[in-house]
């Protein structure tokens, strides 16, 4: 029997897919630019399934790519001839528990449907990466996915409580403290999966925490004339003790780009840069923050500061931070996407370096970004197809990346490292470092069949140990 | 007796130690809480304390670099003078180290509202137990890169390595800061810190204290829960409201926290492991510190 035949009778026949037309789809992810093309494709329905999917694997010794959505921006769910084990139909939410405040679900439940099933509790989940109506859960436990109101709320880490793991060689534990009891069991074993990219094994259940809806929300959209009146105002307004929920900033190029597309939400297209800021919480005191945010807004420089507070005039200025990868899209056919993070002072001089680098290499950068958290998401939208305009986008990435770690940043905040940044692994960590990240690994995968090839660029993983033999 | 100054000593001195089969125990300001099991009688200690010190600190990033063996105390003071603290405020007090906090993942009584120490820890220096140098995380925010063995770290109980820098996050000094002790009926504490906790004006610490506790931080010989508000001036007049809509709340002096932490605790309750954990647990042990010299047994 081949393994198509053994992975079709566990998951049926529909559910595996191994022509070239049929698997062209999971040859990329949310990043264009890269293709990898599986050797197979298989679906499994429940927690059963996928596990015996994973056990079949180990059988054949068959290294496999574990992948929700494909909405991840590093390149990180494409299998390169190997087998692409895709979780979307394991969508069940198989308990909401509105007294502990916890969810159980599969890892196929997508971000924004778990949020939405929640609702008549008054309750939501709180990370929402701006792709949360596709992406799913299990995705984002495995890239420690982040979003704008994490600036508040805290990343995925911070709110998932349990997880039931497949590990590569078929074996089963269940990582955390999923039930609540609160007692310290052994390492931090979760804390290490969450983020761990597909490389650990496959989270077939994850127990993940509620948060109760705020009160009351306002959002205020500032416009300025100057991009480092913007970047400055959002070191004041952190500084100031205020904790807005999300701390969006967008540049001109970018706020063009939207306004231009069908997402379009009213920014004012002569501003040299926006600040979206969210205040949620207690209806008591929230007026004294907002009316604390508008007055720093303005003694920056803020020609306008327009307040919401009905819903629908909130998610219309959201609407367009949201889709601002999508309206891009727009501006040329290909986009890199950049996701590094720079301590929050830097901002200002960081927008520079990037405006100064940009310029030189004639490419045009488009930042949207999490400023308050200091993520920044310089993009580029060009053609693949021009080599000229290629490698000076290439060249520019490079020279913005060496800025941020130069600054004391990172190359990635929420997307991943995945395909998209190996290359710069060795600029952020010192090699030591990365082969204890590969013995971690080996830890959790021995046989190194689980996302081979991500992450940690493989000439830095020492020849693995035996480890297969005691406990 | 070892006392390393840098991190080549360190590393010398664990090659040394590994290459012996000699057990070490990690001392920084010998504070830790007790682990509830003991490191093997045959270890030799290693005092951590020359790392020690601020590193690094921008208060407009709200983020500091510190050296392991820096006190809580020392933490403390170099924040509240640009009007900034770490939640981190762990059970034990303030005269123990930010390393042995984040090595032990000990919480205190902010970490509900807050942060447990793994949500507060951005990034670390090390030296594992075959004497390498590690520097995971990094001192921003928000990191993804590459596999986290700052949280494998954090609350490994010095098993791994032994911890030489930590990068925190911080937070602003709120804008009004209050706490109230209300006199409670013991049996019925968990619903009344329920029922706090999910009021529209959460506090941000509230901890029951039996009748024991109680009248050692002299309160009174009744079961209390001590109780911060913070936050803007309108915020905490309505969590005020709402608190002594709950129960006759007694103003009550912010020291009370500190004596709260420093009252003796017991020890770390440990939870069984599944077989199949408990193999991943092994595993880790073995790769970080083959010759298993690093604080061996205190995990129990």
């Amino acid at each position: 029997m081949t393994l198509a035949d053994t992975l079709r009778a566990i998951v049926g026949e529909t559910h595996v897919l191994v022509r070239p037309a049929e698997l062209i789809v999971y040859e990329s992810d949310g990043l264009p630019g890269y293709h990898r093309r599986p050797s197979l494709a298989v679906f499994p329905a429940d927690a059963d399934e996928a596990l015996r999917v994973v056990r079949a694997l180990a059988a054949e010794g068959v290294s496999f790519v574990p992948r929700g959505a494909g909405t991840g921006l590093s390149g990180g769910a494409l299998a390169d001839g190997t087998v692409l084990l895709g979780l979307q139909r394991m969508r069940k939410i198989l308990e909401i528990d509105p007294v502990r405040r916890v969810a159980r679900v599969e890892p196929g439940v997508v971000n924004v449907s778990l949020t939405k099933a929640a609702a008549p509790f008054s309750l939501h989940y709180a990370p929402d990466p701006s792709s949360q109506t596709a992406c799913t859960l299990g995705g984002n436990l495995a890239e420690n996915a982040g979003g704008p109101h994490c600036l508040k709320y805290g990343v995925t880490l911070n709110h998932v409580v349990g997880a039931v793991v497949a590990l590569p060689d078929g074996e089963v534990v269940t990582l955390g403290d999923p039930h609540g009891t609160g007692d310290a069991a052994g390492y931090d074993l979760l804390g290490a999966f969450v983020g761990s990219e597909g490389c650990f094994g496959v989270a077939l259940e994850l127990t993940v925490k509620l948060t109760p809806n705020p009160e009351r929300v306002v959002t205020l959209l500032a416009d300025f004339t100057s991009i480092n009146d913007a970047a400055e105002t959002v070191s004041a307004i952190i500084a100031a003790g205020v904790l807005p929920a999300a701390l969006e900033m967008m540049d001109q190029a970018t706020i063009g780009a939207v306004e231009s597309s069908i997402y379009a939400a009213g920014y004012p297209t002569d501003a040299a840069a926006i600040l979206l800021v969210e205040v949620d919480g207690a209806a008591a005191g929230l007026d004294d923050d907002v009316q604390a945010v508008d007055r720093l807004c303005r003694a920056h420089g803020a020609r306008d500061v327009r307040i919401a507070t009905e819903p629908a005039a909130r998610a219309k200025l959201w609407q367009g931070r949201k889709k601002a990868f999508g309206a891009m899209g727009r501006l040329a056919p290909h986009l890199v996407v950049q996701d590094a993070v720079v301590p929050r002072t830097k901002l200002t001089a960081l927008l520079a370096q990037i405006a100064e680098i940009g310029g030189r290499h004639r490419v045009r950068v488009c930042n949207v970004f999490h400023a308050g958290d200091g993520n920044l998401h310089p993009n580029i939208a060009y053609d693949a197809g021009d080599a000229d305009e290629s490698a000076r986008v290439h060249l520019a990435m490079k020279e913005i990346m060496q800025a941020c770690i130069d600054a004391g940043g990172t190359i990635t905040g929420e997307h991943g490292v995945g395909l998209d940044k190996l290359a710069y692994m060795d600029s952020l960590f010192t090699a030591d470092t990365l082969d204890a990240m590969c013995r971690l690994r080996d830890v959790f995968d021995p046989e190194r069949r689980a996302n081979p090839g991500k992450v940690v660029p493989v000439r830095f993983c020492r020849e693995q140990r035996p480890h297969k033999s005691a406990g | 007796m070892h006392h390393p100054t840098s991190t080549a000593d360190l590393t010398a001195l664990i090659r040394d130690a590994a290459a012996r089969a000699q057990p070490l125990r990690l001392v920084a300001r010998g504070t830790w809480l007790n682990g509830g099991a003991p490191v093997s009688t045959t270890a030799e200690p290693v005092h951590l304390d020359a790392f020690s010190g601020i590193i690094e600190y921008e208060p407009g990033d709200l983020t500091i670099t510190v050296g392991a063996a820096t006190t809580l105390a020392e933490l403390e003071a170099v924040t509240a003078a640009h009007h900034q603290w770490c939640p981190l405020a762990p059970w034990g007090g303030d005269a123990g180290s930010v390393g042995a906090t984040v090595a032990t993942a000990t919480a205190g009584p902010f970490a509900h509202a807050l942060g447990l120490p793994r949500d507060l820890v951005l990034g670390l220096e090390y030296v594992d137990g075959t004497g390498k140098v590690l520097r995971p995380g990094g001192k921003v925010v928000k990191n993804v890169a590459g596999f986290d063995l700052t949280r494998l770290l954090t609350g490994s109980w010095g098993t791994l390595g032994a911890i030489t820098r930590v990068s925190l996050r911080l937070r602003a000094h709120p804008a009004t800061v209050e706490t109230w002790a209300v006199a409670i009926d013991e049996a019925h504490a968990g619903d009344i810190v329920r029922g706090l906790r999910r009021s529209a004006t959460p506090p941000d610490a509230c901890e029951a204290l039996d009748a024991t506790l109680a009248v050692q931080l002299g309160l009174g010989a009744q079961s209390q829960l001590l109780v911060r508000l913070a936050g803007n001036a309108a915020f905490v007049a309505a969590a005020r409201a709402d608190l002594h809509s709950r129960g006759a709340a007694v103003a009550a002096d912010a020291s009370l926290w500190m004596r709260l932490r420093e009252a003796p605790r017991a020890a770390v309750a440990r939870a069984a492991m599944s077989p199949g954990v408990r193999a991943l647990n092994d595993r880790v042990k073995r790769t970080f510190d083959p010759a298993n010299i690093l604080n061996p047994g205190i995990m129990g």
